[in-house]
């Protein structure tokens, strides 16, 4: 008797467990699939910017993409180091993309002007992605919890980097690209971007860092929509090559 | 009772940290800094453990804790003392750690992320119904 009733607690529990997991997965996958939210077509109206930013990858590449970055921002860190070499290889490598990183410092990151800094004077020394690299890797020794003054783990950076120290040195203390990142920033305002990494792809707005197949993708779709149109134009569409910032 | 109770409600906590563990690897909305509590939680240093994302250590301390309870539960598993006294241990140790993080939260981070609140509570509540399955055990 006794043996029947724990045998119906049973399939009964058991039946609540299985209703928990089939409700669970379907929750789960119906977010998945939801639209990110967020993701908006750039303003068409928006006359261009004057900043420029640091261009990665051939500037004619049929599909540009911006972002607009902060070094101390762990998401952008994440997407750096996780997501970006596997943009670099199979995207920007071959051609499909060009790269343009702008700096949009948030406020409440206390180092992040320091770190743009010195990813700017080594720029200047041709080096932005050894140094954007670095200083992404590093964010954990430089970033406002860790320290309050940043210099020295960014100019061991600097040092790995193998950049000209003195020249470097002197351009960071200086603030010299205070103003190159000031212009950055305000392009990203202009462009109504309130968080960090945002993506603009081809000609659309992603908010927050993706993973690389849902990076691909949107990539896809732009070029998709770029050898549209482009079909109609024809050969006399080949236009001279761009250096330009694309916004 | 107790233990059934624990492992549908450490079900339930799988797929909240499940959900927290897509949200910070990027499949869910979109993890950036500039914008709400959970973003800021969730993009914040503390948000890694030991290298691994800590709503995925969540994920693994609801299964565990769910699959004890249903071992304890099915079969000739309300006779077991064992899962008693492991789910009293694991969930102590989920009390400790959440709290731990919700101390990180207020006193580091400055800022709430109500998911996180949520789980704490879910752990809280566990705690307890593993101290309710051990007395009435002890009693016995």
């Amino acid at each position: 008797m006794a043996k029947t009733v724990r045998k119906k607690s049973n399939g009964k529990f058991v039946g609540v467990l299985v209703l928990v997991v089939i409700v669970g997965v379907a929750a789960l996958g119906y977010v998945v699939a939801q639209p990110r939210a967020g993701i908006r077509p750039v303003d068409p109206n928006l006359p261009p910017g004057t900043a420029e930013g640091y261009l990665v990858g051939n500037p004619d590449a049929p599909v540009k993409v911006v972002e607009f970055g902060d070094f101390e921002c762990p998401a952008c860190g994440q997407w750096a180091t996780v997501t970006e070499p596997d943009v670099r290889s199979r995207l920007i490598a071959t051609g499909k993309i060009s790269f343009r990183y702008f700096d949009y410092p948030l406020d409440v990151h206390r180092n992040t002007w320091p770190a743009s800094n010195a990813v700017a004077c080594a720029a200047d020394q041709g080096k932005f992605v050894e140094m954007h690299d670095g200083v992404f890797a590093a964010q954990d020794q430089w970033n406002g919890e860790a320290t309050r003054d940043p210099s020295k783990v960014l100019r061991k950076v600097a040092e790995s980097v193998g950049l000209d120290m003195d020249a470097w040195q002197k351009c960071y203390d200086a603030q010299a690209n205070y103003p190159r990142i000031k212009a950055s920033q305000e392009e990203g305002a202009r462009r109504g971007i309130n968080q960090t990494p945002t993506f603009i792809i081809g000609s659309t707005i992603y908010p927050g860092a993706m993973p690389y197949d849902q990076f691909a993708k949107a990539v896809e779709a732009e070029a998709a929509k770029a050898a549209a149109s482009s079909k109609p134009a024809g050969p006399a569409a080949s236009k001279a090559p761009s250096t330009k910032n694309p916004l | 009772m107790q233990r059934q109770a624990i492992a549908i409600l450490a079900l339930l906590g799988v797929f909240l940290a499940g959900y927290l563990t897509l949200y910070h690897y990027g499949y869910l909305g979109s993890l950036a800094c500039g914008t709400g509590g959970c973003e800021k939680v969730q993009t914040s240093k503390y948000a890694m453990f030991m290298g691994l994302p800590v709503a995925l250590w969540g994920v693994g301390y609801y299964a565990t804790a769910a699959a004890i309870a249903i071992a304890g539960s099915v079969g000739s598993g309300p006779e077991r003392a064992w899962p008693t006294t492991a789910l009293l241990v694991l969930n102590g140790w989920g009390v400790a750690f959440s709290s731990y993080l919700t101390w990180l939260e207020l006193a580091r981070i400055h800022a709430i992320c109500r998911y996180c609140v949520v789980s704490a509570a879910a752990v809280a509540v566990l705690f307890g119904l593993s101290a309710w399955d051990w007395r009435a055990r002890a009693s016995r």
